[in-house]
C-alpha cells in the first residue's frame, strides 16, 4: 500500500501539533489581535470615504473577506522555510535525505497533519463564527466545495514557492531575511492583507496573470461568490491548476540541481 | 616511515573456521575504490572590509577531504572507522550513504551507487548520527516506531519479530511509551540505535553513538550492537574516538587521518604492535614546556608532551617498565600527582603516523 507511507506521517503530524495545547491558544489570541486592528482600520478607511460601497464592496464584506483570509493564513503559513532552512543548518537534513522518499514530499507529508488540525481548529471556528455573526452573508451552497477544491491547490501552490525559498537557504545558509521578502510579497500580492478590488487596475491585472493570487485570492473569491458562472470557474480554477503545475515543477526542478550542488560541494 | 605506505602492506585478512562460514562472509557489500572527495572553499578574508569584500570573491582553495581511500566491507563485519576530528570520517559515510557524491573514484553499496539512488539506497541501510535523533521528538517512541514501520514498509510479521528481538535485548517497556524529548540522552541513543535496525537493513552506520554516555549505558549499548549484529548478520560501520567501543565490537579497524588511510586491518593485529604501551602522565610544579623538554632529554626512547594538566610520557613497556620510568623521574623531579593510560586512539594514530606498521 503506496498512500500508508504518507498518511502515518499525516497521523504523526496531527498528534504532535496536539500536543502543543498552549502554541494554539497563543495563535488564537494572536489572531483575534490582528483582526481588531484589521476592524479599526477598515472602518476609518470606510468613514473617511464617505460612502458605503468602496471599490465595489461594503464594509462587511471587506471585513469577512479578511476575517477569512487571516484564517486562511493560519493553515496555510506552515513556515516551511524556517523548517528547511533549520534543518539545513543544524545537519539534519542530513537524516531526512536518507528516508526512503524523496525529501520534497517526506517534508510535506510531514507537516500534512498540522494541515488538518489547523484546519479544523482555527479556519473551521472562525468560517462558523463569520457565518453566524453575519446571518447567511456567506451562502452556504455548491460555493463550499469550490471553496474546498480551490483550497487544496492552494496548498499545492503554496507548498512549491515555500519549498523554492526554502531551498535558497541551501545556498545562503541564512533564513530570516528570505523568509521576510517571501512573506511580505506572498501576503501583499496575494490578496491576504488588502482585498485584491482595491488594488489600482493596472497593478490588479499584473497581479492577476501571477501565482500569488491563487493562493488566497481564489478560494476566497469562490467561497464568497453565490452563484458562480462557469467562466469565473475555468478560470480561476485554470489560473490555479496551471500554477500549482509550473510552479511545483520549477521547484522540483530547482530542487534536483541545488541538491546534485549540495552533493558535489558538500553543506 | 611515511603513511602512505604502510596502507599497501596490511592488506584485510580474516580468520575462517569453516568455509561455510567463509563463503557467508565473504560476499563484499561496501566496495570502495579510490574515492576522493573535494570541496572547494571560499578563501574568508579577515575584518569588516575583508567581509565585504568576500561577497564577491571567488578566490577558492580546494580541500581534500578524503583522498584516495579504498575498502572492501564484507556482509556481517562490525569495522572500527576510527580517525582524529577532522579525519574525513564523516565525509567518508556521507558518501557511503550517498547524501555525498566523491569527486572522483567509485562506491559501490549493496550493488548500487549510493548516490545516483539515494532513496532506494536509503531501504536498505540504517544511520545514527552522534547527537542528533530521527525519532518523532514529541512522540512516545513506539509511535515514532510505528511510522517508520510504514515509512519503509515493514511487514507485520517482520516488525513483531524484531519487536520479539528487541524486547529480549534490552528492557524496552520503560521507554517504549515515554516522548523521545523526556528521555535521558542514554534512553535517546538506545532509541535510536533501535530505530536504525528497525527495518533489518544490511548495513547500519553509527557515527559515534556512545558520544556522552556513562559508563553502564556505554556497556548496555555495546552489547545491543554486537547481539543485533549476531542475530541480524547486520554489517556495521562504526566510528568513534572512544577506545573501548573499539575493544568491545570491532574485528576490524581502519585508520584515516588527513583524508588517507593509514591503516586497515584486525584489531588484534593493531594491539599486538601498542599493546605494550601505557601513557604514564605526572604532574610537577613549574613550567610543564620546559620541563617536558628536560624530560624528553633523560628518556630519549619515549615521546614526552605536555599540556597545562600533565606532562604525558608513552612508554613501551617492551623496552623499560612503567614503574622504572618513573622511579628515574622521581629521581629528579618532585612529582605532585601521576595517572596511568591505557594507549588512547589519538595515540595509536599519532603511533602509526610517526612510525607506521610494520
Amino acid at each position: 500500500m503506496n498512500l500508508k507511507k504518507y498518511l502515518t506521517l499525516t497521523r504523526a503530524g496531527i498528534i504532535e501539533s496536539l500536543q502543543f495545547r498552549l502554541s494554539a491558544v497563543v495563535m488564537v489570541i494572536g489572531n483575534i489581535l490582528y483582526l481588531i486592528i484589521v476592524y479599526f482600520l477598515w472602518k476609518a478607511i470606510y468613514a473617511s470615504s464617505g460612502t458605503d460601497v468602496v471599490n465595489g464592496m461594503t464594509f462587511t464584506d471587506t471585513l469577512i473577506y479578511l476575517v477569512l483570509a487571516t484564517a486562511l493564513y493560519g493553515f496555510l503559513e506552515m513556515y516551511f522555510v524556517w523548517e528547511i532552512g533549520r534543518n539545513i543548518q543544524s545537519g539534519k537534513i542530513v537524516l531526512d535525505l536518507l528516508k526512503p522518499m524523496e525529501y520534497r514530499r517526506y517534508l510535506f507529508w510531514s507537516y500534512s497533519g498540522t494541515f488538518v488540525t489547523h484546519f479544523f481548529f482555527t479556519f473551521l471556528p472562525t468560517f462558523i463564527i463569520v457565518a453566524v455573526f453575519t446571518h447567511g452573508a456567506i451562502h452556504m451552497g455548491i460555493n463550499l466545495l469550490f471553496f474546498i477544491i480551490s483550497v487544496v491547490l492552494a496548498v499545492s501552490i503554496n507548498y512549491s514557492i515555500d519549498f523554492i525559498v526554502g531551498t535558497i537557504c541551501l545556498f545562503t545558509e541564512s533564513i530570516w531575511g528570505i523568509n521576510m521578502m517571501k512573506q511580505v510579497i506572498v501576503l501583499l500580492l496575494s490578496g491576504a492583507t488588502i482585498p485584491l478590488a482595491f488594488f489600482p487596475d493596472k497593478l490588479r491585472e499584473i497581479v492577476y496573470c501571477l501565482p500569488f493570487q491563487s493562493i488566497y485570492n481564489a478560494p476566497l473569491s469562490l467561497l464568497l461568490d453565490a452563484n458562480p458562472q462557469p467562466e469565473t470557474l475555468t478560470k480561476v480554477f485554470g489560473m490555479q491548476i496551471f500554477w500549482s503545475l509550473i510552479i511545483w515543477a520549477i521547484s522540483k526542478l530547482f530542487w534536483k540541481v541545488s541538491i546534485r550542488q549540495i552533493t558535489v560541494n558538500g553543506g | 616511515m611515511k603513511c602512505g605506505t604502510i596502507k599497501h602492506r596490511c592488506q584485510p585478512y580474516k580468520q575462517f573456521n569453516t568455509n561455510a562460514e567463509r563463503e557467508e562472509t565473504m560476499s563484499a557489500i561496501i566496495e570502495i575504490k579510490n574515492a576522493t572527495k573535494e570541496f572547494k572553499v571560499l578563501n574568508r578574508r579577515e575584518g569588516l572590509l575583508g567581509s565585504i569584500k568576500d561577497l564577491v570573491s571567488r578566490d577558492y582553495k580546494i580541500v581534500r577531504a578524503v583522498d584516495n581511500v579504498s575498502m572492501t566491507i564484507r556482509q556481517g563485519e562490525i569495522v572500527g572507522y576510527l580517525g582524529p576530528n577532522g579525519a574525513g570520517k564523516s565525509t567518508t559515510i556521507k558518501m557511503m550513504t550517498g547524501v555525498l557524491e566523491p569527486t572522483s573514484g567509485e562506491i559501490i553499496v549493496n550493488g548500487n551507487e549510493p548516490y545516483r539512488n539515494r532513496s532506494r539506497n536509503a531501504q536498505d541501510i540504517g544511520v545514527v548520527f552522534g547527537q542528533r535523533s530521527q525519532l518523532w521528538w514529541a512522540l512516545p517512541l513506539v509511535e515514532s516506531f510505528r511510522i517508520l514501520k510504514d515509512i519503509y514498509r515493514i511487514s507485520d510479521e517482520k516488525y513483531d519479530s524484531i519487536m520479539k528481538l528487541y524486547r529480549s535485548l534490552v528492557d524496552i517497556e520503560p521507554i517504549l511509551h515515554k516522548p523521545v524529548r523526556q528521555m535521558s540522552l542514554g534512553q535517546r541513543t538506545l532509541s535510536d540505535i533501535l530505530a536504525a535496525f528497525l527495518h533489518d537493513p544490511k548495513i547500519v552506520f553509527l557515527d559515534e553513538p556512545t558520544i556522552g554516555l556513562d559508563v553502564s549505558m556505554k556497556a548496555k549499548i555495546r552489547t545491543l550492537i554486537q547481539a543485533l549484529n549476531k542475530e541480524r548478520n547486520t554489517t556495521v560501520i562504526l566510528t568513534t574516538h572512544d577506545m573501548g567501543d573499539v575493544d568491545a565490537l570491532c574485528q576490524r579497524i581502519i585508520i584515516i587521518d588527513k583524508g588517507k588511510m593509514l591503516y586497515d586491518n584486525d584489531i588484534e593485529h593493531l594491539k599486538s604492535f601498542f599493546g605494550s604501551y601505557r601513557t604514564l602522565k605526572i604532574r610537577i610544579n613549574g613550567d610543564h614546556e620546559k620541563l617536558a623538554e628536560e624530560i624528553q632529554k633523560e628518556l630519549p626512547d619515549f615521546s614526552v608532551s605536555s599540556d597545562e594538566e600533565w606532562i604525558s610520557v608513552l612508554v613501551d613497556e617492551d623496552k623499560e617498565k612503567v614503574i622504572d620510568v618513573l622511579g628515574k623521574l622521581q629521581k629528579s623531579h618532585d612529582i605532585r600527582d601521576m595517572q596511568l593510560d591505557e594507549i588512547s586512539s589519538e595515540d595509536v594514530i599519532k603511533k602509526i603516523y610517526e612510525e607506521g606498521v610494520s
